[in-house]
Formats: C-alpha cells, structure tokens, sequence
C-alpha cells in the first residue's frame, strides 16, 4: 500500500510541520488555558495515551489482541503508590519501578503468546480478571475495595509538583517520549519484523524470524508503558481503588485504538482523547450520557474503517489538494 | 465429605453451568456463522429477564415456562434487531471484523445504560417460579429452582441439537457458517440465514436470563458478567463448536462452584481463568481440540 504514511520511508514536510504544531500546540496550552480541571483531564488523556499507544503496538502492528491492558496499568499503578507511601521512594525510581514490575509480571504472558487471535484475548481477559482479583482481595498490600489512600504528589529533585500545569506538563512529557520512541520502533528493523508477523505469522517464521520472541517483546514493550502510565496515574489522582482496573479499563484501552485508527501511533492519542473526554462533554446530559456514547461507538465504526487518523488523513489531503488547486488557480 | 452436600454443590454447578451453556452457545454460533464476538450477547440476557420480570409484575400468575417464552421471544427480537439495524450495515459496508467487535461492545454499553434508565438501577427480585416445595432424591433435599433451570436447559439444547440436525433451515445455517460461498451457490439465503443465526442466539440467552434473574436476581449490569463467563466457556469449548460450548458452559458451571467451595471464594473468578489459561496452553483450540487430537 502506497498510501500508507506509515510505511513510506521518509515522512512528508507537512506531517512533521503537523506534528511540529501539535506539540506546540500541547506546551502552550496551560499558558492559554489555565483551568485545574481541563489540566488534570489533558494530563489523563496524556496517561491514557501512553498505554494506548503501548496497545497499538502490540495490537496495531504485532497484530495480537490483548484485551487485559488495565491489568499492568493497575500493577504499575499500585508498585508506584506502595512504594512511595509504604517504603517512601522517591517518584523517579517508583516510575521506574513500576514499568519494570508490569513487565515482569507481563513475563506471564510469555506461554500465552503462542495462541492466536480469540483465544490470545481470552487468555488476557482472564489475567486481567486476576489482577483485579488480587487487587481486591489481597487488602495487607492494596487496601482491598477501600483503596489506597494518601498517595504523595510527584516530587521531582526535591520540588513537589503542586501546580497542575507541572504535572500535566509531566504526563504530557512522558506521553510524547513514548511516542516518540514508539515511532522510532515502528521504522526499525523490530518494527518490520513484527509487522511481517502480523501479516503472515507463518512466512515470517520461514523467513527467520524467531516469532514468539518477538511476539513476546512485543507484550513486554506494551507492559512496560502500560506500568509507567499506572505511576503517573497513581500520583495524579492520588487514591487507587480496585475498580479502576477492572475489564472494563481494559476494554477502553481497545476502545482508544479501534476508534483512533488500528496500526496509527497518532490515532491512539486521538483515541485515547476521544474515549477520557467525550464522556466528560456529554456529562450534561445525565443519564443519558453512556447510552450517547454507546451510541456514538457504534456509529463511528460505521463511517471510516481506519478511525480517526484516518479521518483526519483524508481531511488532510482533501485540504491539501483545496489549496493546490486554488494555488493553480489564482 | 458430606454426600448430601456434594449432591447440592453438583445441582448447583450443573445448573448455572446450563445458564452458561446457553449463552456460550449464543456466543458459538453467532462467532461461527460471522466471526463476530458478540459481546452485546450478556445484555440480550439481560433484555430477557427484564421482559420476563416486568411481564410477572402485570401478570403475576404466569406460569414459569411462559414467562421463559415471552423472555426468549422479547431477546430473540432484540437480538435480530441488532443484526438488522446495524451488523448488516457493517456486514455490507466490508468493515474490518475488529470494528465490528468494537461495535458489539458499543452496542453493550447502550443497552446497558437503556435498562436502567427503564428499569431503574437497583437489583430487581424474581418471585419464586418454580414454587418453593423441595424435591427429594435418595434422602437429599434439592431446590425446585435448580432441578426446573437444569431440566429446561437440557431441553434447550435438545431442542438446538434436534432444530440443526433435522429441519432444512437449520441445516442450511449450519452449511452457511461452514462456507457461505457454497452454501450460497446450493440455494440457501445468506441474509435470512444471519437472521435466523441471530434469532436463536438472543432465544437461548433469553431463556438463560429467566434462569439467572430466577437465582440471583435481574439487574441492568447483569449481562456483562454473564456474558463474559458464557464467552470463556465458548473459548473452553472450542470456539465455534457448539458441542464444545455445551460442555464448556457445564464445566466452567462446575469448575466455578466447587472452586468456590474447596479453594476460596473470594477468588472462584480467577480460578476458573487460570484453569482455562491452562487448558488454552494445552489444546490451543479449547477442549474439542484436545478431544480431536485424541482419536
């Protein structure tokens, strides 16, 4: 596919101006808007992007559905608030540690790899349920259904970061590294073989690939970011309960992707946007809020099978080709 | 051990099993004939009870199978309604099969937030169907409800079984999951066939969600968990083999009420995962895998 921007070798003048005003665009934005509230959504956005993002790897071009991602961003999150309120670490290495927990813990996974498609997801539903088992039973560590409680906010080199523009500037950071090393990932030689699997598991294995290796980094990769978005989560909201990461958790990470684009980097963010801020638009409504948004899931799938990236690539090049025609014009 | 009490516990597991039979079954033929994971599948249960309950709230003298009739009908309509609004129109517009999965589980969420705003968010009781007097089997006392919910889900799939083998319409939407092309070419309406497939899935999950809400009770969110659990033991089964989904339901019914009893019911949930992780690893196409290997 030649239309496909993620495969062409060399990215156009316009998407890097794109992605140049879009990251502009993030860092002025609590200058222009300095509202606690739309801050500490945006910051949300930022944290669930990083996992979606981690999704769309391992979905968008590994090809393997995982349905259980909210169980590493609950492992990240609760290592990240024990280790901070329990053993007092400071904020970089309960980060650090956080990722690294949710991937070795994503190490269980490793056996599973070897399924496919329906019963791969399944497989990852039922850790994801055991995850949120543990975290709801298992209350000497985790508080049980009462939560954890008390969780410090990030304190960075001995300044506390009290302002949400700080943390939202943090999150924002951490989400755009991820990107950008994902991005990097997507064109390295990694990024090509776990493509061919995804295409066809069995002519990439003929071509010398080691398969299930990659396959599993590939879950590895994804837990990792999955676990420094539960940190980041955990000192942003600053109270844990079992509940945030439930199935259903894991279900919006999928809902992030599939709506965004399947296999576009950009359209997990824009996923991930659409799934943590629509609910909050349409809170107005009331009661009627989750039936809209049931309702607009659906219609979505039915306009663009390429989500919003792909939306917004065809707006992009509808405008392109508007003002070339009214450049040859006038 | 106490006999008495494992006759109880076994009652018990084969009748939620047969609960999740039924909806396992839904969720293998509707995978089977589209490739669709229904996930919507748990709220046309939910649909069912709530219309068999609101049914005993106008008229309270019904007796338990009509309500069980008028159930699967109400889930039956709901569930080819979801087939014709809007899988056809995904169908048609070749939208990629994930999508068409995103879009079941938009569809749950809808439905989910439509029930309580017509049934309201509390847990809503059954009254007793299956009257309230005891059976006895050699000297063990068993609750009607259990013995009524396993029978009638036997009957059930009997029912299937005997509807797929049989008739010219089951047999064509059998011959339609396997390949629609030839199917096609032997005369046999793809569209109808989609309709029918639909039809019967949403009928078993009605009759499940009388089952259930006669257990526990009916409650907006209640398809979620249930379907959930009818999806895994499809999985147990071997997706797309109705056989497989039959025996997965039982199992996983099994499997979950003595894990509850013998190892701990705080985590009956996950032991059942873990099982089925397990088993999954073994025969990576569920227990008919294993079973196919085997001869």
């Amino acid at each position: 596919m030649s239309a496909d921007p993620a495969l062409s070798p060399r990215r156009s003048l316009q998407s890097r101006v794109a992605t140049l005003v879009f990251v502009a665009a993030l860092l002025v934005f609590p200058a222009v808007y300095h509202n606690p509230f739309a801050l500490h959504m945006m910051s949300l956005v930022a944290i669930n992007a990083m996992v979606a993002l981690g999704l769309q790897l391992l979905f968008g071009f590994s090809g393997q559905l995982s349905i259980g991602q909210a169980a590493f961003y609950g492992i990240g999150a609760y290592t990240s608030g024990l280790l901070t309120t329990k053993l007092g670490v400071p904020f970089p290495a309960a980060l650090l540690a956080s990722g690294v927990v949710a991937s070795v813990a994503s190490l269980l996974m490793v056996p599973v790899t070897r399924l496919s498609g329906v019963y791969l997801a399944v497989s990852t539903i039922g850790f994801s349920i055991l995850v949120h088992l543990v975290l709801m039973n298992e209350e000497w560590l985790t508080g049980g259904t009462f939560g954890l409680i008390g969780i410090p906010r990030v304190s960075l080199f001995g300044y506390t970061l009290r302002n949400p523009a700080y943390s939202y500037f943090l999150c924002v950071g951490c989400a755009l590294a991820v990107y950008a090393a994902l991005v990097r990932l997507e064109r390295s030689r990694f990024g090509r073989a776990i493509n061919a699997i995804r295409q066809n598991e069995d002519a990439a294995r003929s071509s010398g690939l080691a398969v299930t290796y990659l396959k599993s980094q590939c879950f590895v990769i994804a837990a990792f970011i999955a676990g420094l978005a539960g940190s980041l989560y955990a000192h942003q909201v600053r109270y844990l309960a079992p509940d945030d990461f439930t199935f259903w958790k894991s279900i919006e990470f999928l809902f992030m992707v599939v709506i965004g684009g399947v296999g576009s980097l950009f359209g997990a963010v824009l996923g991930a946007a659409f799934v943590v801020l629509l609910p909050e638009w349409l809170r107005e409504i009331g009661d009627y809020r989750m039936l809209v948004f049931g309702a607009l899931i659906v219609t979505a799938m039915l306009f663009g099978t390429r989500g919003l990236a792909g939306v917004l690539a065809a707006t992009g090049r509808a405008l392109g080709a508007l003002m070339r025609r009214a450049a040859a014009s006038g | 051990m106490d006999q008495a009490y494992f006759l109880d516990l076994l009652v018990g597991g084969l009748a939620i099993g047969c609960v999740y039979s039924l909806v396992a079954l839904g969720f293998a033929m509707i995978i089977r004939a589209t490739g669709i994971i229904h996930f919507a599948q748990g709220e046309v249960l939910m649909v069912g009870s709530m219309s068999g309950l609101s049914t005993l709230w106008l008229l309270p003298r019904l007796p338990a199978v009509a309500v069980m009739l008028i159930a699967m009908l109400a889930s039956g309509i709901v569930s080819v309604a979801m087939e014709f609004f809007v899988y056809r129109t995904l169908r048609v517009r070749r939208i990629p099969i994930m999508n068409v999965i995103t879009a079941t589980v938009g569809m749950s969420i809808l439905f989910i937030n439509a029930a309580r705003i017509i049934w309201g968010s509390e847990p809503l009781r059954y009254p007793d169907l299956f009257g309230t007097l005891a059976y006895t089997f050699a000297g063990v006392r068993i609750s009607p409800q259990l013995v009524w919910i396993m029978v009638m889900g036997l009957v059930l799939m009997g029912i299937l079984q005997l509807f797929l083998k049989y008739t010219r319409t089951g047999l064509a939407m059998q011959a339609v999951a396997q390949d629609p092309d030839a199917a096609q070419m032997m005369g046999a309406n793809l569209t109808r066939m989609m309709v029918y497939t639909f039809g019967v899935a949403g009928i078993m999950a009605g009759a499940a969600g009388v089952m259930v809400g006669s257990l526990f009770f009916s409650f907006f969110q209640m398809g979620f968990i249930i379907g959930l659990k009818g999806f895994i033991a499809a999985t147990l089964g071997g997706l797309g083999s109705l056989a497989g989904a039959m025996l997965g339901g039982i199992l996983f019914g099994l499997i979950e009420t003595f894990a509850a009893v013998f190892v701990s019911s705080a985590y009956k949930d996950g032991i059942g995962m873990v099982l089925l992780i397990f088993i999954l690893l073994a025969s990576p196409s569920g227990l008919v895998g294993l079973w196919k290997r085997r001869r």
